[in-house]
């Protein structure tokens, strides 16, 4: 009788630690966005499926940041709503949005009234690995070339603060040049795009050219590898307390493998300040299988 | 009697048919929102093959009747009657387009596949058919402490005037003034007046700096819009703002300028028409 109990203390306790170990995901919106499609109209707009969830459980805690990665969805009436675009989505702050994820799939047939959706939550936890945060000091002192630094280098990182000169001189760099464009357009051809299709391909990459010439005030800018850019989830500039100085806005455009990240600071930096980054390593991702059934709207 | 009927009738009849002229629409989108939050609504954008996008300034539909196969009346009851929205894509460079208006209406059922019918009537404002329907006047803001005078404010019985920091100051100190004497009816102590006068002073006519305040009066309610017209003719989305009576208007644009223009576009019986249209079994995405 004793070694039945114990059997099934063991058990109980088992199902627990599972219970409270892992990730679990509940749906708080779901917006099925129905758009008719015109075939006379030369850009068309398609319908999706936004869902809203939220993150349940303790593994939470510590996590930075999240976000969902669709392995596959179906409706009920077996088309896949998985979205053509292959890159996956970038870690989500777990501050924003109430800890909300959007994730975004393909328009569900309206005849079908559920959807299932299977994939794997993933959690940025830096905690997990003491890789995952590096300080550099006195990041700003030295412009226009690499940092230096040896946490940097095991990281395999590299990333250049820039002067005003050097980012004009970048920004002339990235221009889109006439040979660029006489490129784009033999691609397009090869690959059987409209003329128009090009043009305002050519449009969108002039007006994006445009937004890049104004560097406000006190702006700080790095370059860099796209590659590297897309494993810092975060890059701080610490004040002379040691603490991040406030951002109002930060954005990375990337051009090719190259792209620039501009941080506003609401005050101008201390000429020795450091830099905080935050690097998404393979230690610090935790991920959790998921399956979620989500009634239609 | 028999006659005084009959006179209505004629007269009914006369009244519906000049709304009931017909137009051609064509079903340009339909954009089903579906969610459980906010903003679900089913959205039918319609084309008007006749009309050109640069005469209309404005548009609304007023639907009288929507329902889907499932009988599913799509009509919100309860929304108010929808406002002139303006044209977008007036002002857009390249070929003539046909003009673009759009309804709202609620969900259908998921499992109806096409809305069956949908009528009501589509109203355009279209400035261009009447001299009066704009009034552009060259540096306003020179002109604070007086009424705006143009021909056709006047036609349309429409007075502005553009309040100095001074007026404002005393229309402060006036109502200010009518409050005390409110307070002091309603038998509140010297103190306690003292200082709800002083807190509604501070939230009362409180202008930015890149705010005016004007004096409208507009007994038909011929104003459609106001705008700001800069130097260069780029025009200027102009919030109004109605506070204690006054209107305050303002701009992202910053400051309006000496050389700005003020433009007032008004609905008048000529510049407004209405057409009556119906469809029928438009699928649903």
């Amino acid at each position: 009788m004793r070694v039945v109990v114990s059997f099934l203390c063991v058990l109980v306790v088992a199902v627990a630690a599972h219970a409270q170990s892992g990730v679990g995901v509940e749906v708080d919106d779901v917006v099925d966005n129905r758009v008719s499609t015109d075939p006379n109209e030369q850009f068309q707009l398609h319908g999706s499926l936004e869902l809203r969830v939220k993150l349940t459980g303790k593994d939470l805690e510590k996590a930075l940041a999240a976000r969902v990665l669709v392995k596959d969805a179906k409706d009920d009436k077996g088309n896949s709503l998985v979205p053509s675009s292959t890159s996956p989505p970038d870690f989500f702050p777990r501050e924003y949005n109430s800890g909300t994820l959007q994730v975004g799939l393909r328009q569900p047939s309206r005849a079908a009234s559920s959807v299932v959706v299977k994939g794997t939550v993933e959690l940025y936890v830096p905690g997990r690995d003491p890789n995952a945060s590096l300080k550099i000091e006195k990041a700003l002192a030295k412009l226009d070339a690499p940092l230096s630094s040896k946490s940097l280098k095991t990281a395999k990182l590299e990333i250049t603060p820039l002067s005003r000169n050097g980012y004009a001189e970048m920004l002339k760099s990235r221009k889109v040049s006439e040979k660029d464009i006489e490129k784009l357009r033999a691609e397009a051809k090869t690959q059987g795009v409209s003329e128009q299709e090009v043009e305002l391909a050519i449009g969108l990459a002039k007006a994006f050219e445009g937004m890049d010439t104004d560097l406000p005030e006190h702006a700080v800018v790095f370059s860099g590898k796209k590659s590297d850019f897309d494993r810092i989830f975060r890059l701080e500039i610490l004040g002379a307390d040691g603490n991040p100085i406030h951002v109002t806005s930060r954005g990375t455009s990337t051009r090719g493998e190259s792209s620039v990240m501009t941080l506003q600071p609401s005050e101008a930096p201390p000429a020795n300040a450091s830099l905080q980054l935050m690097l998404l390593t393979d230690k610090s991702r935790v991920s959790f299988p998921f399956e979620l059934k989500v009634q239609l709207p | 009697m028999k006659k005084m009927i009959a006179l209505v009738l004629v007269l009914s009849f006369s009244i519906a048919a000049s709304a009931q002229q017909k137009i051609d629409v064509a079903v340009k989108q339909v954009n089903d929102r579906r969610s459980k939050g906010f903003f679900a609504e089913l959205v039918i954008s319609l084309e008007l093959p006749k009309i050109q996008s640069s005469e209309v300034a404005a548009s609304r539909v007023l639907v009288s009747a929507a329902v889907d196969e499932t009988g599913r009346d799509l009509i919100d009851r309860e929304a108010q009657e929808p406002r002139l929205e303006p044209n977008q894509r007036l002002g857009m460079k390249g070929p003539p387009m046909p003009a673009q208006v759009s309804l709202t209406l609620k969900n259908p059922d998921r499992r109806a596949t096409k809305v069956k019918e949908v009528r009501g009537e589509i109203e355009l404002f279209m400035p261009a058919k009447d001299a009066n329907s704009v009034a552009e006047i060259a540096k306003f803001v020179t002109m604070s402490g007086k009424a705006l005078s143009h021909k056709a404010l006047k036609a349309n019985g429409v007075e502005i005037s553009l309040l100095t920091a001074a007026q404002v100051d005393a229309e402060k100190k006036r109502r200010a003034e009518e409050k005390r004497k409110e307070y002091t009816e309603a038998g509140y102590d010297g103190e306690s007046i003292a200082t709800m006068i002083t807190s509604l002073l501070e939230s009362l006519l409180t202008i930015e700096e890149n705010e005016l305040v004007v004096r409208v009066k507009d007994p038909n309610k011929r104003i459609q819009q106001i705008n700001y017209v800069d130097a260069a003719g780029e025009v200027k989305q102009v919030m109004m703002r109605e506070d204690e009576g006054l209107v305050r208007l303002s701009t992202w644009e910053g400051k309006p300028q000496p050389d700005w223009k003020l433009r007032v576009s008004m609905q008048t019986p000529k510049n407004t028409a209405r057409y009556a249209f119906a469809l029928n079994d438009i699928p649903l995405p």
